[in-house]
């Protein structure tokens, strides 16, 4: 009998965000993703008592699925940014920070929600369009036919995640690796619909991280025993291939709802032997040279398989199965009966490989968009972190090649962005004022409010207490050494803006990002040969950044909006 | 006075829930987090959700809630409303009583007092607001608020079309309450190119809105962590899973359904295969997998590309259909089945039971048919060909978090509701008197001249009877009885109202008089005796029948459950007096045509308002006008909290003093705001509060049982064995 129990009355709670503890909870978590963020963030080590093991990471998506949440508000703000990570992978902790940073600002303001996020949004749609635009300033168009621009991306991305703990030299070969996969996804003739490969990432821990490298088709990692009773593997131009998505176990397929009486002297195990044999015999006639199968083939059938100098992999699991058949060119067989001709795939060759421990059956085919990119590195931890930073940059790669722009990075993309918002509504309030009954006060306030949000990101990155500037001209980001002498020329102490794009020997000024400065037109239309110089640039991924824009301000004006929250206590 | 507490304590809950409540209502309104047991954070500003996510204790807040959900399930708007208007309501009566008590405490009883002592009981009380709710809220509706509906069609001839701007406005401010203050003009946009996308013609808005209300879930897609401006609309239908196998095709697309396994088995339910040999079972075998190639290779010949199935198929028959070039989907809900069903026309095949030389007649075909991947997840895509008025099209639903996408998921199917309750003809039925005399105390002279006059009673109930099966449809009718009511009731000109009130229906008028007019009247009147018996057996047939096409008959039902209710208090409703005392009273029957609207911001409020003050001080009984008095002020309470923000010329007292000023001198009401809202759901709303409160005001005591409901159950097992 079921329990019946009646249902607790849910907790009401009211204006959630002038409780005082959860202004402190949504604190510890801004400090939290603030200390992390950026190439010189801090790790963090998260360590569950109950059991698993410990990660070590300074990305978001490792961070927050690893951190549980308890206070709704920041559930709410946590899952939003794990869904912007699950969509785009990188400009998660962007997101993050400038969410937490929106609230933060707003409250101190008191001003009533709805002008609060009235106004939020129109700031937001300026910052939108402005980086849509022909004349955004912190916008650089890829160009395809040259790699560098790529491999900066790639390579800021990598840089970013320390946890890693790559030296330079290992950075750029990761960085390499990553862009090499990615190009082997792109299908050499693609016609009028671009449809990408796959790579795989085959794990290898305890390797040098120099020791990864990147092949084309599939590696499989067999045992040391089954390799050797393959080996040695005859040579031929082509290698015909059946893949099976059935199972070759000998086990009775669905016998329907009724019943079937099996006479004592029928022996069915035996008779469906009979029929793996026939198949094996079928596939041996039709001189198939390599027979996988997702799940298992029966030990008679493997045995008769390799008399006949047939080479048999089961257990591919589901996972390769989509690749193989691509590699192969087939599609993978359900049938135990006959098999028509047409099912039979090939690859070009065949060969045994071994690395560090591990054997493998690499698959190396005619033409085909998939690739194994054999990821090395000295323990678990780092590893995982690795492979996260791997996948981060093939999706981000993926995202450049359907919207070919890429944003500065390294904080200038934000300050510039603030610095055009800030001067845009102290010269055009009209724009905003139009449609809404707000006053001059409520829109600067909110500016201020949203523009020290964005450069305060900007300025997290900057973790060993060094000065954080921005220049009058560009508005671009820079950072100084700590303990800096009272009185500075600053030239000498500025190198480069945190992207790379422009060096402090300029005629510029500069003002601490804290203080107020006057608004200025920072400089827009990004002239194309101030790129084409300068080789190594900072950069970010263009649609990540930009939705994650979006995101922060959607879920900063949800998060400002609520006024009550039941809490279901059953 | 056990009572006195019942709407006491309904006054506690309801002002509690108003705090909760009124902090969502109106385009200022914000937005409440709800968090579920099992994790999951939903974002809301919808009435009903936040009440159901209360999880209230109290029986009559429980019964509050309930009151609430089923009117949201008929009309999907109106709960924040609902529970406002209900404490306002409460508040009232609370106020009244309170005076009574203290009146009584000082013993200055007066004549007018003393009535009310035994009159103010709580059950007469909900009685007279049954009356109101069936009677007088129906007139006025029909007399004074009839002239200020606009419609929602841009013209008013009998071809109905829809005007996209009006639309668009009535789904702003519906959306305005309803989602978040940032977002609410992009979905209703949303919305509005939905709509107007799927509508293949201007008349076949109904059907549309019918489909997508009934297969809301199948035709939106959720995507969470992408900003909600990425959200829009795609053309085709999006399946909610991945193909089983994906052979691309162009050109033409057959697809057929099927709703079983095409592969045989070896037994099907009920059935026992006996296996004598396992050269039998292999041949079986052989014969399962020949049988199974020739039916993919025939429904290859026949051009299918694409095959549909409500059930998982097996590994051979995925196999087959690749080799074949046969795309497959498996595992479709029933929904989505009966959906491509509704708008291809198209019925599931029946596998064949001999050779496969036969013509597949169950095909349709698509114009594509290909993967669509959003966020990194895959689902089916299929341009279907519309066989009836719905262009299929589905909503994607972008937001940063669940939540989110559910809360404009919820809105924008309950605007579906809405819509679709707006697009119905709303029927009004209510009684007035027409003769001068006897207005100023009916009940007495209904009386009398049921006592003098017993002819016209039974004349009625004879009429009645031939008249079930006929619809007054006719023109010529109609006109009859225009003219009899000319000829007949001479005491008032209702030939004249009959033709200028709701101007810009079409009136389907029915007056009780025209009955009189027949010549049956004469024919039939001598056998009187027989007529007297047949009066209740045809109340009782009409009231178990009740949802015949004829509005008449509903009336009648109304009506039983009035008496029912009014028990044997010497206060029957007017009404059933109406019925038999067709010289003095006239009876109704119009339509509130479908699509009426008035623009938002307490307009309808206020406007009832004033009618109901009007009505109430022309009135001549008490407890009308005070229940008339009671409604019209807790009328206001909408309105106050819809600008409570606003202040100058745009707070409450000088927009309500405004309107008031306008409709004393009959200028035309000037608004400030440019949304509109459905009448029809405002009218249902005010009917479900008053259903509500009657129901809260006729409970005198609340029983509490503190044992497992679960045995109360076997008991009732047990009795019945």
């Amino acid at each position: 009998m079921s329990r019946l129990e009646a249902k607790k009355p849910s907790l009401c709670k009211s204006e959630p965000l002038t409780n005082e503890r959860v202004r402190a909870t949504l604190c510890v978590l801004k400090g939290i993703l603030t200390s992390s963020y950026g190439p010189s963030g801090r790790l963090k080590q998260v360590h569950n008592g109950l059991g698993g093991c410990v990660c070590t990471t300074s990305q978001s998506s490792a961070l927050l699925s690893n951190l549980p949440v308890t206070h709704p508000i920041l559930k709410i703000l946590t899952t939003s940014m794990q869904n912007h990570v699950s969509c785009f992978s990188d400009c998660g902790l962007f997101t993050a920070l400038l969410c937490c940073n929106l609230i933060e600002n707003v409250q101190r303001l008191g001003l009533t929600p709805a002008t609060v996020i009235k106004l939020n949004q129109h700031l937001l749609s300026l910052c939108t369009s402005y980086l849509k635009s022909e004349s955004c300033a912190c916008r650089v168009l890829v160009d395809f036919s040259s790699p560098q621009r790529l491999l900066c991306l790639v390579r800021s991305i990598v840089t970013s995640k320390p946890a890693c703990m790559l030296t330079r030299e290992e950075t750029d070969h990761i960085s390499a690796l990553v862009l090499r996969a990615f190009l082997l996804t792109i299908p050499e003739n693609a016609k009028d619909r671009l449809v990408l490969g796959k790579s795989i990432i085959v794990p290898l821990k305890g390797q040098r991280v120099l020791d990864s490298t990147v092949f084309p088709g599939i590696l499989i990692e067999v045992s040391e025993v089954q390799l050797m009773k393959i080996l040695p593997i005859k040579k031929s131009d082509a290698f015909k291939v059946a893949l099976f998505c059935a199972s070759l176990s000998g086990d009775l397929s669905d016998t329907g709802d009724g019943t079937v009486v099996v006479s004592s002297r029928v022996s069915l195990e035996n008779a469906v032997l009979e029929q793996l044999l026939n198949l094996g015999r079928q596939l041996v006639s039709d001189r198939v040279d390599l027979v996988m199968c997702q799940k298992v083939i029966h030990p008679s059938l493997k045995q008769f398989l390799s008399v006949h100098r047939v080479i048999a992999v089961d257990r591919v699991g589901a996972a390769l199965m989509e690749p193989l058949s691509k590699v192969t060119g087939t599609q993978p067989i359900g049938s135990l009966g006959s098999i028509s001709p047409s099912s039979y795939g090939s690859v070009k060759d065949l060969c045994p490989a071994k690395f560090g421990f591990k054997h493998f059956l690499h698959l190396i085919p005619n033409e085909a968009t998939i690739c194994s990119l054999l990821l090395c590195n000295r323990n678990d931890t780092a590893w995982d972190e690795l492979k996260l930073t791997c996948q981060t940059a093939l999706h981000v790669l993926q995202l450049t090649i359907k919207e070919p722009y890429v944003l500065l990075g390294g904080g200038c993309t934000e300050t510039h962005l603030a610095a055009y918002i800030r001067h845009k509504t102290c010269n055009e309030p009209e724009s905003i004022f139009k449609d809404d009954g707000c006053t001059q006060t409520e829109l600067q306030l909110i500016t201020e409010a949203f523009c020290s949000a964005l450069e305060s990101v900007a300025g997290s990155l900057e973790h060993d207490g060094g000065e954080v500037l921005t220049d009058m001209k560009y508005g671009h980001f820079w950072s100084a050494q700590a303990e800096s002498p009272s009185v500075v020329h600053w030239p000498d102490l500025l190198s480069r803006c945190g992207c790379g794009l422009y060096n402090s020997q300029e005629e510029l000024h500069w003002s601490f990002l804290k203080t107020t400065r006057h608004p200025f037109a920072p400089q827009t239309c990004l002239p194309h040969e101030a790129t084409g110089s300068t080789n190594n640039l900072t950069l970010d991924c263009f649609t990540a950044k930009l939705s994650g824009l979006q995101v922060a301000v959607e879920t900063a004006n949800l998060i400002l909006d609520l006024s009550y929250i039941i809490e279901d206590k059953n | 006075m056990a009572a006195v507490g019942s709407a006491k304590v309904a006054l506690q809950v309801a002002e509690v829930l108003e705090t909760i409540v009124s902090c969502c209502v109106g385009p200022e309104g914000r937005q409440v987090l709800c968090t579920k047991p099992t994790g999951e954070v939903l974002i809301s500003r919808d009435g009903g959700c936040l009440l159901e996510a209360l999880h209230l204790e109290h029986p009559i807040a429980r019964m509050v809630v309930a009151c609430v959900s089923s009117h949201l399930r008929k009309t999907g708007d109106g709960a924040k409303t609902f529970i406002i208007f209900l404490c306002h309501l409460l508040r009232g009566l609370h106020t009244i009583t309170d005076k009574e008590q203290d009146s009584l405490i000082s013993k200055n009883i007066q004549t007018y007092r003393r009535h009310w002592k035994n009159c103010c009981q709580w059950k007469f009380i909900s009685q007279a607001l049954l009356t109101f709710q069936t009677q007088i809220l129906d007139y006025i509706m029909d007399h004074y608020l009839s002239k200020h509906f606009l419609s929602i069609f841009s013209s008013s001839t009998k071809e109905r079309t829809l005007c996209r701007s009006s639309l668009e406005l009535l789904l702003e401010a519906y959306f305005c309450g309803r989602v978040g203050r940032n977002n609410h003009n992009f979905i209703s946009q949303l919305m509005c190119n939905y709509f107007f996308k799927c509508m293949a013609c201007e008349s076949g808005f109904e059907e549309v809105f019918d489909l997508v209300d009934d297969y809301f879930v199948e035709l939106n897609v959720g995507v969470t962590g992408l900003p909600v401006s990425d959200s829009r609309i795609v053309a085709g239908l999006v399946l909610h899973r991945d193909f089983s196998v994906y052979c691309p095709a162009d050109g033409d697309i057959r697809i057929v359904i099927v709703t079983e396994t095409i592969q045989p088995l070896f037994s099907t339910s009920g059935s026992e295969f006996i296996l004598n040999s396992e050269a039998q079972f292999q041949t079986s075998q052989f014969w399962i997998m020949g049988r199974t190639k020739a039916i993919m290779t025939h429904l290859q010949s026949q051009n299918v590309k694409l095959l549909l199935s409500s059930v998982k198929q097996p590994e051979l028959v995925i196999y087959y259909a690749g080799l074949n070039g046969i795309s497959v989907v498996e595992c479709l809900s029933p929904e989505e089945v009966s959906l491509i069903q509704r708008i291809m026309g198209l019925s599931p095949f029946v596998l064949p039971q001999a050779s496969s030389q036969y013509e597949i007649c169950n095909t349709a075909l698509v114009k594509f048919c290909k993967p669509l991947i959003l966020r990194s997840k895959r689902y089916v895509h299929l341009g279907l060909i519309s066989t009836c008025s719905f262009i299929p099209h589905c909503i994607v639903l972008c937001g940063p978090v669940q939540g989110l996408v559910e809360q404009h998921e919820n809105a924008l199917h309950g605007a579906f509701k809405m819509l679709r309750q707006l697009f119905k003809d709303l029927d009004l039925n209510y009684m007035i008197q027409t003769s001068d005399q006897n207005h100023t105390s009916s009940p007495l002279t209904c009386k009398n001249s049921r006592e003098s006059n017993p002819l016209p009673e039974s004349v009625n109930g004879l009429i009645q009877r031939p008249y079930q099966g006929t619809i007054v449809k006719n023109k010529g009718k109609l006109a009859k009885t225009q003219t009899y009511l000319k000829v007949y009731s001479n005491l008032v000109d209702p030939s004249i109202e009959l033709e200028t009130y709701t101007p810009c229906s079409t009136p389907k008028v029915i007056s009780a008089d025209t009955y009189q007019t027949d010549e049956t009247l004469r024919c039939l009147s001598p056998t009187k005796t027989s007529i007297i018996d047949d009066n209740e057996p045809f109340i009782e047939s009409n009231s178990a029948n009740s949802t015949a096409e004829n509005t008449r008959i509903e009336i009648s039902y109304e009506n039983l459950q009035v008496t029912k209710i009014a028990g044997r208090g010497n206060i029957l409703p007017v009404r059933d007096k109406s019925l038999e005392m067709c010289s003095s009273q006239s009876y109704y029957c119009s339509t509130l045509p479908a699509g009426c609207v008035l623009p938002v911001g307490g307009n309808f409020e206020i406007l009832l308002h004033y009618y109901l003050l009007n009505y109430a001080r022309k009135c001549q009984q008490s407890e009308e006008t005070m229940v008339s008095m009671i409604i019209a002020n807790a009328l206001l309470g909408i309105p106050q909290i819809l600008y409570k923000s606003k202040k100058g010329k745009d707070s409450f007292s000088q927009i309500y003093i405004r309107t008031l000023h306008a409709l004393q001198t009959n200028q035309p009401i000037v608004s400030s705001q440019t949304g509109l809202e459905s009448v029809a759901g405002k009218y249902q709303l005010l009917t479900s509060v008053l259903q509500c409160l009657t129901k809260i005001l006729t409970i005198d005591l609340v029983i509490n049982i503190k044992r497992q409901p679960q045995e109360m159950y076997d008991q009732d097992s047990e009795e019945e064995i």
